[in-house]
């Protein structure tokens, strides 16, 4: 009796088989470099950057216009008559606001960072065009990648308060990982009292310190800076504020809770330094 | 099934997923678009086509996220394979039966990616993360019955509920 080998269509067929090569090609992806994962990635999604740029521009238009709406409203049982014909006319003017309001912001930050900063960095201005899907990662998608000289490790910020970095560069975008991302250590140091500091993200809006000794006076609002130690950061560079500061008894080091200087859910533009 | 209209749905979700998200949080809570996609196939579909829809749901995930490639894949398979096997003993046709299972799933689904992340960055604080989980859990199945309504609406084959 003669059996014949299965074919490729006949294993497909079977579901066990199915869910063995799906879980197969899975794995094979989690065990890849992460260089290369990323390049896949990145390559892979390429097509959506301009449906996802339509999307948060949209939103972001929107958002706008709802506040300006809802501001109309406010004022309207004041100068009821008046507001309405202003809010005829910011209907009419409102696009050309908007861009207005965006051009603005990002010449006026250019031109601080540029004043504040006379290094040999090049400021790169980025708009926010994703966010990351998962609970536990916390990182953007910018509108700016390798055509515009944009690197992996190129240091992120938004009204000279630091953002994070850059991991992952495709051609016209880039994934930038935030200071709130687990993943996410940056060398740090308290302003007012100098102490030496890691600053590590947690997936929450805040971050934590780590390695802050039991004897450091630090307080509520103390402003905690990015330090040089490591050469990968630019010293000096606002990161965020003290907003709890615990001693634990028993414990090495005191839990500090820290705020992020930039509100990541309240901007629009970032600026990436390019070496 | 249609899969047209099953990658156009993914697209859409991808979408709202990684930009309008700020819209629709409440605090931290931010709802799981995806995974009340992989119940809703894992209750509709069988055995083969729960299995793809779901390991590219999970594809899509990975995509638009950082961290690492195919994670998420594999963890929608084993969870699409699990709620697929019980399916039977549950009235999968109710909307408490949807919303409990999703609860329950999505919190199976981010204890499992809490401990992936803490074995690798080790630096989750245990009751942020457990308020986190909960939260996005709850809001998660909150959605349940508008979004199992629209799936319903776009794929025609929802009867199978009843089979």
């Amino acid at each position: 009796m003669r059996t014949s080998t299965p074919s490729f269509s006949d294993i497909i067929k079977n579901p066990i088989a199915t869910i063995i090569i799906l879980l197969a090609i899975s794995l094979s992806f989690l065990f890849l470099p992460l260089k290369l994962s990323s390049r896949i990635k990145m390559t892979c999604v390429v097509p959506v950057r301009p449906l996802q740029w339509a999307t948060c521009f949209c939103s972001n238009s929107a958002n706008n216009f709802l506040d300006k709406v809802f501001s109309g409203w406010r004022d309207a049982h004041v100068k009821k008559e008046l507001e309405e014909q202003v809010f005829q006319f910011k209907n009419k003017i409102l696009e050309q606001q908007d861009t207005i309001y965006k051009l603005q912001s990002k010449l006026y930050t250019l031109s601080k960072f540029q004043a504040e900063n006379k290094s040999k960095t090049r400021p790169i201005p980025a708009d926010i065009i994703g966010y990351d899907s998962l609970t536990f990662r916390k990182s953007i998608t910018v509108n700016a990648g390798s055509k515009q000289g944009v690197k992996s490790n190129d240091i992120v910020v938004s009204n000279n308060a630091l953002v994070g970095k850059v991991v992952s560069v495709s051609g016209g975008s880039s994934v930038v990982q935030l200071i709130t991302d687990p993943a996410s250590r940056i060398p740090g140091r308290v302003l007012q009292t100098r102490e030496q500091v890691i600053i590590e993200g947690n997936a929450t809006g805040f971050c934590q310190l780590k390695y802050v000794p039991r004897w450091a006076k630090l307080k509520k609002g103390d402003d905690i800076i990015s330090s040089d130690i490591g050469g990968f950061y630019p010293p000096s560079l606002p990161v965020a504020t003290v907003v709890e500061a615990e001693i634990k008894s028993g414990a090495l080091f005191q839990s500090v809770k820290v705020l992020p200087k930039v509100n990541i859910s309240k901007i629009e533009q970032v600026l990436i330094i390019i070496n | 099934m249609r899969w047209f209209t099953f990658f156009c749905i993914l697209l859409g979700i991808s979408l709202f997923q990684s930009t309008l998200m700020n819209w629709i949080n409440i605090g931290s809570a931010a709802p799981d678009l995806y995974f009340p996609l992989v119940i809703f196939y894992s209750f509709l579909a069988d055995i083969k086509r729960n299995t793809i829809t779901n390991w590219f749901v999970g594809m899509s995930k990975d995509l638009f996220s950082e961290g690492s490639f195919g994670i998420n894949s594999v963890f929608f398979v084993a969870v699409g394979f699990f709620v697929w096997s019980i399916r039977g003993m549950l009235f999968r046709g109710h909307l408490v039966t949807q919303v409990l299972v999703t609860f329950i799933f999505s919190c199976i689904y981010n204890i499992l990616y809490a401990v992936h992340a803490t074995l690798s960055f080790h630096s989750l604080s245990l009751s942020a993360t457990i308020w986190t989980i909960f939260t996005c859990s709850l809001y998660t199945a909150m959605i349940v019955p508008v979004l199992f309504w629209m799936f319903g609406k776009l794929q025609p084959t929802q009867q199978s509920f009843s089979q």
